[in-house]
Protein backbone atom coordinates (compact mmCIF):
# COMPACT_ATOMS: atom_id res chain seq x y z
CA UNK A 1 0.00 0.00 0.00
CA UNK A 2 1.54 3.59 -0.92
CA UNK A 3 1.00 6.44 0.18
CA UNK A 4 -2.81 8.11 0.14
CA UNK A 5 -3.96 4.34 0.82
CA UNK A 6 -6.38 5.50 3.70
CA UNK A 7 -8.15 7.32 1.11
CA UNK A 8 -8.56 5.28 -1.35
CA UNK A 9 -9.19 1.94 0.74
CA UNK A 10 -12.57 0.59 -0.93
CA UNK A 11 -12.32 0.97 -4.93
CA UNK A 12 -15.33 2.14 -6.45
CA UNK A 13 -15.96 -0.97 -8.30
CA UNK A 14 -16.59 -3.29 -5.05
CA UNK A 15 -19.87 -4.45 -4.42
CA UNK A 16 -21.78 -2.41 -2.11
CA UNK A 17 -23.68 -3.20 0.75
CA UNK A 18 -26.69 -1.30 0.08
CA UNK A 19 -27.32 -3.87 -2.68
CA UNK A 20 -28.02 -6.30 -0.42
CA UNK A 21 -30.13 -4.66 1.58
CA UNK A 22 -31.76 -3.15 -0.44
CA UNK A 23 -35.26 -5.71 -0.02
CA UNK A 24 -34.79 -5.85 3.98
CA UNK A 25 -36.41 -2.62 4.66
CA UNK A 26 -36.72 1.18 3.93
CA UNK A 27 -34.33 1.27 7.12
CA UNK A 28 -31.43 0.55 5.13
CA UNK A 29 -32.06 3.44 2.43
CA UNK A 30 -32.71 6.00 5.44
CA UNK A 31 -29.74 4.83 6.61
CA UNK A 32 -27.74 6.27 3.60
CA UNK A 33 -28.02 9.39 5.53
CA UNK A 34 -25.85 9.00 8.19
CA UNK A 35 -26.38 5.18 9.10
CA UNK A 36 -23.37 5.15 12.10
CA UNK A 37 -25.12 8.55 13.53
CA UNK A 38 -28.40 7.63 13.42
CA UNK A 39 -27.07 3.91 14.73
CA UNK A 40 -25.08 5.76 17.54
CA UNK A 41 -28.48 7.35 18.55
CA UNK A 42 -30.87 4.74 18.57
CA UNK A 43 -28.03 2.31 21.26
CA UNK A 44 -27.66 5.46 23.40
CA UNK A 45 -31.59 5.77 23.21
CA UNK A 46 -31.82 2.56 23.82
CA UNK A 47 -29.09 2.80 27.19
CA UNK A 48 -32.02 5.15 28.54
CA UNK A 49 -34.60 2.25 28.03
CA UNK A 50 -36.60 4.64 25.29
CA UNK A 51 -39.04 1.90 23.92
CA UNK A 52 -38.79 4.02 20.42
CA UNK A 53 -34.86 4.20 20.48
CA UNK A 54 -35.12 0.51 20.86
CA UNK A 55 -37.73 0.36 18.02
CA UNK A 56 -36.07 2.13 15.82
CA UNK A 57 -32.47 0.30 16.38
CA UNK A 58 -34.09 -2.25 15.98
CA UNK A 59 -35.53 -1.58 12.21
CA UNK A 60 -32.14 -0.78 11.67
CA UNK A 61 -30.05 -3.67 12.51
CA UNK A 62 -32.43 -6.59 12.49
CA UNK A 63 -31.62 -7.81 9.30
CA UNK A 64 -28.16 -8.08 9.65
CA UNK A 65 -28.21 -9.50 13.19
CA UNK A 66 -30.67 -12.53 11.86
CA UNK A 67 -28.09 -12.61 8.87
CA UNK A 68 -25.48 -13.55 11.54
CA UNK A 69 -27.69 -15.50 13.89
CA UNK A 70 -29.36 -17.40 10.76
CA UNK A 71 -26.05 -18.61 8.64
CA UNK A 72 -24.28 -20.04 12.50
CA UNK A 73 -27.53 -21.40 13.37
CA UNK A 74 -28.30 -23.10 10.77
CA UNK A 75 -32.31 -23.40 11.01
CA UNK A 76 -34.96 -20.78 11.11
CA UNK A 77 -36.20 -21.53 14.66
CA UNK A 78 -33.55 -21.33 16.60
CA UNK A 79 -31.70 -18.49 14.74
CA UNK A 80 -35.25 -16.50 15.96
CA UNK A 81 -34.48 -17.59 19.51
CA UNK A 82 -31.06 -16.33 19.46
CA UNK A 83 -32.46 -13.26 17.54
CA UNK A 84 -34.78 -12.64 20.05
CA UNK A 85 -31.97 -13.16 23.36
CA UNK A 86 -29.62 -11.13 21.39
CA UNK A 87 -32.26 -8.26 21.55
CA UNK A 88 -32.88 -8.97 25.47
CA UNK A 89 -28.89 -8.38 25.81
CA UNK A 90 -28.68 -5.19 23.98
CA UNK A 91 -31.58 -3.49 25.96
CA UNK A 92 -30.30 -5.13 29.49
CA UNK A 93 -26.76 -3.73 28.39
CA UNK A 94 -26.95 -0.63 25.96
CA UNK A 95 -26.73 1.86 29.13
CA UNK A 96 -23.15 1.02 29.82
CA UNK A 97 -22.33 1.28 25.58
CA UNK A 98 -19.69 3.91 25.55
CA UNK A 99 -19.71 5.72 21.29
CA UNK A 100 -15.97 6.95 21.18
CA UNK A 101 -15.02 3.44 22.79
CA UNK A 102 -16.46 0.57 19.69
CA UNK A 103 -18.42 0.76 16.29
CA UNK A 104 -22.22 -0.18 17.29
CA UNK A 105 -22.83 -2.20 14.69
CA UNK A 106 -19.44 -4.10 15.79
CA UNK A 107 -20.33 -4.03 19.24
CA UNK A 108 -24.15 -5.20 17.94
CA UNK A 109 -22.90 -8.02 15.69
CA UNK A 110 -20.17 -9.34 18.22
CA UNK A 111 -23.04 -10.01 20.98
CA UNK A 112 -25.48 -11.88 17.79
CA UNK A 113 -22.32 -14.11 16.94
CA UNK A 114 -21.42 -15.16 20.26
CA UNK A 115 -24.65 -15.98 21.21
CA UNK A 116 -25.48 -18.23 18.00
CA UNK A 117 -21.84 -19.27 18.27
CA UNK A 118 -22.96 -20.53 22.05
CA UNK A 119 -26.43 -22.00 20.96
CA UNK A 120 -24.62 -23.71 18.21
CA UNK A 121 -21.86 -25.48 20.71
CA UNK A 122 -24.33 -26.00 23.28
CA UNK A 123 -26.37 -28.31 20.86
CA UNK A 124 -23.48 -29.82 19.47
CA UNK A 125 -25.00 -29.38 15.54
CA UNK A 126 -22.57 -30.61 13.35
CA UNK A 127 -22.75 -29.78 9.51
CA UNK A 128 -20.76 -31.57 7.27
CA UNK A 129 -21.34 -28.59 4.78
CA UNK A 130 -22.63 -25.39 5.25
CA UNK A 131 -26.37 -24.76 4.75
CA UNK A 132 -27.95 -24.11 1.41
CA UNK A 133 -30.30 -21.65 1.80
CA UNK A 134 -28.73 -18.75 2.99
CA UNK A 135 -27.52 -15.50 1.11
CA UNK A 136 -23.66 -16.18 -0.12
CA UNK A 137 -21.09 -13.90 2.07
CA UNK A 138 -19.53 -10.93 -0.08
CA UNK A 139 -16.03 -11.30 -1.84
CA UNK A 140 -15.70 -7.20 -1.45
CA UNK A 141 -15.92 -5.06 1.14
CA UNK A 142 -18.70 -2.43 0.87
CA UNK A 143 -17.82 1.28 -0.32
CA UNK A 144 -16.79 3.33 3.15
CA UNK A 145 -19.44 5.32 3.00
CA UNK A 146 -22.07 2.27 2.92
CA UNK A 147 -20.37 0.50 5.45
CA UNK A 148 -21.94 0.62 9.39
CA UNK A 149 -18.50 0.15 10.66
CA UNK A 150 -16.81 2.68 9.45
CA UNK A 151 -13.63 2.00 11.84
CA UNK A 152 -10.08 3.17 11.11
CA UNK A 153 -8.79 -0.35 11.03
CA UNK A 154 -11.92 -1.73 9.20
CA UNK A 155 -10.19 -1.82 5.84
CA UNK A 156 -6.84 -3.56 6.19
CA UNK A 157 -8.18 -6.79 7.27
CA UNK A 158 -9.61 -6.99 4.00
CA UNK A 159 -6.59 -6.48 1.98
CA UNK A 160 -4.66 -8.89 4.47
CA UNK A 161 -6.71 -11.54 3.75
CA UNK A 162 -6.64 -10.87 0.08
CA UNK A 163 -2.89 -11.68 0.43
CA UNK A 164 -3.33 -14.92 1.93
CA UNK A 165 -3.18 -18.59 0.30
CA UNK A 166 -6.77 -19.31 -1.08
CA UNK A 167 -7.29 -22.43 1.49
CA UNK A 168 -5.81 -20.21 4.22
CA UNK A 169 -8.19 -17.38 3.29
CA UNK A 170 -11.37 -20.14 3.35
CA UNK A 171 -10.71 -21.46 6.00
CA UNK A 172 -10.63 -18.59 8.43
CA UNK A 173 -13.35 -16.98 6.46
CA UNK A 174 -15.28 -20.00 7.27
CA UNK A 175 -14.10 -20.16 10.49
CA UNK A 176 -15.89 -16.61 11.14
CA UNK A 177 -19.42 -17.12 9.10
CA UNK A 178 -20.46 -20.48 9.91
CA UNK A 179 -19.06 -20.36 13.94
CA UNK A 180 -17.12 -23.48 13.19
CA UNK A 181 -14.31 -25.29 15.12
CA UNK A 182 -11.07 -26.64 13.43
CA UNK A 183 -12.88 -30.04 13.52
CA UNK A 184 -15.59 -29.17 11.76
CA UNK A 185 -13.52 -27.17 9.79
CA UNK A 186 -11.30 -30.32 8.51
CA UNK A 187 -14.46 -32.49 8.46
CA UNK A 188 -16.12 -30.22 5.70
CA UNK A 189 -12.67 -29.99 3.80
CA UNK A 190 -12.18 -33.49 4.60
CA UNK A 191 -8.40 -33.37 5.49
CA UNK A 192 -6.78 -34.56 8.23
CA UNK A 193 -7.37 -32.18 11.45
CA UNK A 194 -3.27 -31.18 11.86
CA UNK A 195 -3.31 -30.16 8.17
CA UNK A 196 -6.13 -28.00 8.76
CA UNK A 197 -4.26 -26.53 11.75
CA UNK A 198 -1.08 -25.98 10.00
CA UNK A 199 -2.86 -24.15 7.24
CA UNK A 200 -4.75 -21.67 9.73
CA UNK A 201 -1.68 -21.68 12.17
CA UNK A 202 0.02 -20.04 9.08
CA UNK A 203 -2.30 -18.10 7.68
CA UNK A 204 -3.07 -16.23 10.66
CA UNK A 205 0.52 -16.10 10.96
CA UNK A 206 0.87 -13.91 7.40
CA UNK A 207 -2.52 -11.88 8.65
CA UNK A 208 -0.50 -11.12 11.59
CA UNK A 209 2.43 -9.55 10.34
CA UNK A 210 0.52 -7.73 7.32
CA UNK A 211 -1.87 -6.34 9.66
CA UNK A 212 1.69 -5.03 12.24
CA UNK A 213 2.85 -3.24 9.21
CA UNK A 214 -0.06 -1.83 7.85
CA UNK A 215 -0.79 -0.32 11.43
CA UNK A 216 3.60 0.35 11.86
CA UNK A 217 3.36 2.74 8.43
CA UNK B 1 -2.78 -31.71 22.44
CA UNK B 2 -2.71 -31.85 18.68
CA UNK B 3 0.05 -29.13 19.01
CA UNK B 4 2.56 -31.89 19.46
CA UNK B 5 1.80 -32.70 16.29
CA UNK B 6 2.25 -29.79 14.50
CA UNK B 7 5.71 -28.96 13.23
CA UNK B 8 8.12 -25.94 15.14
CA UNK B 9 7.90 -23.83 12.83
CA UNK B 10 4.04 -23.08 12.92
CA UNK B 11 3.73 -20.09 15.39
CA UNK B 12 1.39 -20.24 18.52
CA UNK B 13 -1.67 -18.43 17.02
CA UNK B 14 -3.99 -19.18 20.48
CA UNK B 15 -5.42 -16.04 20.52
CA UNK B 16 -6.29 -15.35 17.27
CA UNK B 17 -8.05 -18.91 16.99
CA UNK B 18 -9.83 -18.33 20.38
CA UNK B 19 -10.89 -14.94 18.64
CA UNK B 20 -12.55 -17.02 16.04
CA UNK B 21 -13.85 -19.36 17.55
CA UNK B 22 -11.87 -22.21 16.69
CA UNK B 23 -11.25 -24.23 19.10
CA UNK B 24 -13.09 -26.61 21.50
CA UNK B 25 -12.44 -29.17 24.32
CA UNK B 26 -9.49 -28.39 26.31
CA UNK B 27 -7.32 -26.34 23.85
CA UNK B 28 -10.46 -23.76 24.69
CA UNK B 29 -10.00 -24.57 28.31
CA UNK B 30 -6.67 -23.75 28.41
CA UNK B 31 -6.96 -20.82 26.01
CA UNK B 32 -9.26 -19.45 28.65
CA UNK B 33 -6.87 -20.15 31.57
CA UNK B 34 -4.66 -18.18 29.88
CA UNK B 35 -6.63 -15.25 28.76
CA UNK B 36 -7.27 -14.77 32.79
CA UNK B 37 -3.77 -15.79 33.60
CA UNK B 38 -2.06 -13.72 30.82
CA UNK B 39 -2.39 -10.04 30.61
CA UNK B 40 -0.87 -9.77 26.95
CA UNK B 41 -2.87 -12.46 25.81
CA UNK B 42 -5.84 -11.37 26.52
CA UNK B 43 -5.01 -8.05 24.83
CA UNK B 44 -4.03 -10.06 22.07
CA UNK B 45 -6.97 -11.51 21.51
CA UNK B 46 -8.79 -8.11 22.00
CA UNK B 47 -6.78 -7.33 19.05
CA UNK B 48 -7.95 -9.96 17.10
CA UNK B 49 -11.60 -9.22 17.51
CA UNK B 50 -11.50 -5.74 16.66
CA UNK B 51 -9.50 -6.56 13.56
CA UNK B 52 -11.94 -9.75 12.39
CA UNK B 53 -14.59 -7.66 13.20
CA UNK B 54 -14.14 -6.09 9.65
CA UNK B 55 -15.53 -9.51 8.33
CA UNK B 56 -19.07 -7.95 9.33
CA UNK B 57 -19.39 -5.91 6.80
CA UNK B 58 -19.28 -8.97 4.88
CA UNK B 59 -22.41 -10.49 5.73
CA UNK B 60 -25.34 -10.29 3.95
CA UNK B 61 -28.31 -9.35 5.62
CA UNK B 62 -31.62 -11.41 6.17
CA UNK B 63 -34.93 -10.23 6.99
CA UNK B 64 -35.97 -11.40 10.45
CA UNK B 65 -39.25 -13.45 10.62
CA UNK B 66 -41.64 -11.05 12.25
CA UNK B 67 -42.79 -10.77 15.45
CA UNK B 68 -39.57 -10.99 17.06
CA UNK B 69 -39.66 -7.45 18.28
CA UNK B 70 -43.28 -7.80 20.03
CA UNK B 71 -41.58 -10.88 21.73
CA UNK B 72 -38.37 -8.98 23.08
CA UNK B 73 -40.71 -6.53 24.43
CA UNK B 74 -43.54 -8.49 26.16
CA UNK B 75 -40.42 -10.47 27.83
CA UNK B 76 -38.85 -7.32 28.55
CA UNK B 77 -41.85 -5.93 30.40
CA UNK B 78 -41.95 -9.42 31.92
CA UNK B 79 -44.27 -12.28 32.52
CA UNK B 80 -46.67 -9.72 34.78
CA UNK B 81 -47.10 -7.81 31.93
CA UNK B 82 -49.08 -10.04 29.89
CA UNK B 83 -52.34 -8.03 28.35
CA UNK B 84 -54.73 -10.28 30.53
CA UNK B 85 -53.17 -8.78 33.88
CA UNK B 86 -54.24 -5.08 34.68
CA UNK B 87 -51.33 -2.82 35.22
CA UNK B 88 -52.32 -2.21 39.10
CA UNK B 89 -51.65 -5.91 39.81
CA UNK B 90 -48.01 -6.10 38.37
CA UNK B 91 -46.65 -3.99 41.06
CA UNK B 92 -47.16 -6.56 44.33
CA UNK B 93 -45.37 -9.78 43.75
CA UNK B 94 -42.00 -8.14 42.54
CA UNK B 95 -42.35 -5.94 45.43
CA UNK B 96 -43.17 -8.30 48.14
CA UNK B 97 -40.15 -10.84 45.90
CA UNK B 98 -37.72 -8.59 46.54
CA UNK B 99 -38.27 -6.95 50.01
CA UNK B 100 -38.22 -10.55 50.98
CA UNK B 101 -34.95 -11.48 49.39
CA UNK B 102 -33.28 -7.98 50.57
CA UNK B 103 -33.69 -9.10 53.94
CA UNK B 104 -32.77 -12.47 53.15
CA UNK B 105 -29.49 -11.23 52.09
CA UNK B 106 -29.00 -8.69 54.73
CA UNK B 107 -29.71 -11.40 57.07
CA UNK B 108 -27.28 -13.69 55.66
CA UNK B 109 -24.51 -10.78 55.41
CA UNK B 110 -24.62 -10.07 58.89
CA UNK B 111 -24.10 -14.16 59.30
CA UNK B 112 -21.30 -14.06 57.20
CA UNK B 113 -19.49 -11.49 58.29
CA UNK B 114 -19.28 -12.55 61.45
CA UNK B 115 -16.18 -13.62 63.14
CA UNK B 116 -17.49 -17.36 62.82
CA UNK B 117 -15.77 -19.76 60.54
CA UNK B 118 -18.20 -20.56 57.03
CA UNK B 119 -17.69 -24.60 57.51
CA UNK B 120 -18.86 -24.78 60.92
CA UNK B 121 -22.86 -25.56 61.75
CA UNK B 122 -23.56 -22.41 63.14
CA UNK B 123 -25.64 -20.80 60.31
CA UNK B 124 -28.26 -23.80 59.88
CA UNK B 125 -31.01 -22.54 61.54
CA UNK B 126 -31.72 -19.53 59.36
CA UNK B 127 -31.01 -21.23 56.22
CA UNK B 128 -32.93 -24.18 57.10
CA UNK B 129 -36.14 -22.17 55.91
CA UNK B 130 -35.82 -22.51 52.92
CA UNK B 131 -33.44 -24.21 50.29
CA UNK B 132 -29.61 -23.90 50.50
CA UNK B 133 -28.84 -20.13 50.16
CA UNK B 134 -25.42 -20.10 48.89
CA UNK B 135 -22.83 -17.18 49.88
CA UNK B 136 -19.33 -16.58 48.06
CA UNK B 137 -16.92 -14.07 49.99
CA UNK B 138 -15.39 -12.56 46.83
CA UNK B 139 -11.16 -11.66 47.46
CA UNK B 140 -10.11 -8.74 46.27
CA UNK B 141 -6.94 -9.56 47.71
CA UNK B 142 -4.73 -6.49 49.16
CA UNK B 143 -6.96 -4.13 46.76
CA UNK B 144 -9.99 -3.96 49.74
CA UNK B 145 -12.47 -5.74 51.85
CA UNK B 146 -14.04 -8.87 50.36
CA UNK B 147 -17.56 -8.48 48.34
CA UNK B 148 -20.17 -10.65 49.65
CA UNK B 149 -22.67 -12.59 47.26
CA UNK B 150 -25.73 -13.94 48.34
CA UNK B 151 -27.48 -16.32 45.87
CA UNK B 152 -31.02 -17.85 46.62
CA UNK B 153 -31.70 -20.66 44.55
CA UNK B 154 -35.42 -20.17 45.26
CA UNK B 155 -35.69 -16.73 43.86
CA UNK B 156 -33.00 -17.02 41.45
CA UNK B 157 -31.71 -13.64 42.98
CA UNK B 158 -28.29 -13.00 43.06
CA UNK B 159 -26.87 -9.83 45.48
CA UNK B 160 -23.57 -8.76 45.81
CA UNK B 161 -22.32 -5.73 48.55
CA UNK B 162 -20.95 -2.54 47.03
CA UNK B 163 -17.79 -2.34 45.83
CA UNK B 164 -15.95 0.02 43.55
CA UNK B 165 -13.70 -2.39 41.42
CA UNK B 166 -13.50 -0.91 38.05
CA UNK B 167 -12.46 2.42 37.27
CA UNK B 168 -15.32 5.07 35.81
CA UNK B 169 -13.89 3.93 31.99
CA UNK B 170 -14.25 0.23 32.60
CA UNK B 171 -16.73 -2.10 33.53
CA UNK B 172 -16.81 -4.78 36.37
CA UNK B 173 -18.07 -8.13 34.87
CA UNK B 174 -19.31 -11.14 37.25
CA UNK B 175 -18.45 -14.64 36.25
CA UNK B 176 -19.38 -17.73 37.25
CA UNK B 177 -17.10 -20.71 36.72
CA UNK B 178 -18.59 -24.10 37.02
CA UNK B 179 -17.66 -28.00 36.16
CA UNK B 180 -16.65 -27.22 32.68
CA UNK B 181 -14.13 -24.57 33.88
CA UNK B 182 -15.61 -21.94 31.54
CA UNK B 183 -16.53 -18.49 32.90
CA UNK B 184 -20.15 -17.27 31.74
CA UNK B 185 -21.36 -13.88 32.65
CA UNK B 186 -23.95 -12.90 35.44
CA UNK B 187 -23.73 -9.47 34.60
CA UNK B 188 -22.47 -6.28 35.29
CA UNK B 189 -21.84 -5.17 38.54
CA UNK B 190 -23.20 -1.32 39.35
CA UNK B 191 -20.49 1.46 40.24
CA UNK B 192 -21.99 2.19 42.81
CA UNK B 193 -24.13 0.75 45.62
CA UNK B 194 -25.23 -3.07 45.69
CA UNK B 195 -25.57 -5.34 42.76
CA UNK B 196 -28.39 -7.25 42.21
CA UNK B 197 -29.28 -9.78 39.29
CA UNK B 198 -31.59 -12.18 38.54
CA UNK B 199 -29.73 -15.26 37.53
CA UNK B 200 -30.94 -16.30 33.83
CA UNK B 201 -31.94 -20.62 33.47
CA UNK B 202 -28.57 -21.30 31.79
CA UNK B 203 -27.02 -20.28 35.09
CA UNK B 204 -28.94 -21.41 37.84
CA UNK B 205 -27.45 -24.77 37.67
CA UNK B 206 -23.66 -23.66 37.72
CA UNK B 207 -24.81 -21.33 40.93
CA UNK B 208 -23.88 -24.45 43.25
CA UNK B 209 -21.52 -25.08 45.71
CA UNK B 210 -18.20 -25.18 44.62
CA UNK B 211 -18.61 -22.89 41.96
CA UNK B 212 -16.50 -19.76 41.53
CA UNK B 213 -17.79 -16.33 41.22
CA UNK B 214 -14.68 -13.87 39.84
CA UNK B 215 -14.99 -10.03 38.86
CA UNK B 216 -12.88 -9.37 35.34
CA UNK B 217 -12.69 -5.23 34.52
CA UNK B 218 -13.75 -5.23 30.97
CA UNK B 219 -14.36 -2.22 27.96
CA UNK B 220 -17.70 -0.45 29.42
CA UNK B 221 -20.98 -2.29 28.65
CA UNK B 222 -19.10 -5.81 29.13
CA UNK B 223 -16.90 -8.39 27.72
CA UNK B 224 -17.94 -7.58 24.00
CA UNK B 225 -16.83 -11.16 23.29
CA UNK B 226 -19.15 -13.55 26.03
CA UNK B 227 -15.73 -14.12 27.84
CA UNK B 228 -13.79 -12.38 30.12
CA UNK B 229 -10.89 -10.27 28.26
CA UNK B 230 -9.66 -8.05 31.07
CA UNK B 231 -8.20 -9.00 34.34
CA UNK B 232 -9.79 -10.77 36.83
CA UNK B 233 -9.59 -8.72 40.15
CA UNK B 234 -11.75 -10.82 42.67
CA UNK B 235 -13.15 -14.34 43.41
CA UNK B 236 -14.67 -16.62 45.51
CA UNK B 237 -16.53 -19.60 45.81
CA UNK B 238 -20.12 -20.49 46.40
CA UNK B 239 -21.00 -22.46 50.62
CA UNK B 240 -24.05 -23.30 51.49
CA UNK B 241 -25.14 -21.28 54.35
Amino acid sequence: MGSGARDCRAPPERASFGAVTDSSSAASRALAADPRARLVAALVGTGDEDRSAFRDLYALTSAKLFGICYRICGERQAAEDVLHDVYLTIWKRAGAYEPHRASPITWLATIARNRAIDWRRAQAVRRSSPIEDVPPILDEAPLVSETMLADEASHLLHGCLDGLEDNQRAAIRTAFFDGVTYAELAERQNVPLGTMKSWVRRGLARLKACLEASVGE
Amino acid sequence: MSDETAPDDIPDMAAAELALGLLDGEDRAHALRRMLAEHGFAQDVERWRKHLAALFDLWPAMEAPRGVLARVERTIDGPAASPAVPAKRRLFWPVAAGLSSVAAAVMLVVIVTRPLPLSGPAPRPVAAAHAAILVASIDRGKAGAPVTAVYDPNSAALRLTPAALAEADRSAELWVIAGDGVPHSLGLLKPSGPSSFTVGHDNRARLATGAVLAVSIEPVGGSPTGLPTGPVVAKGALAPV
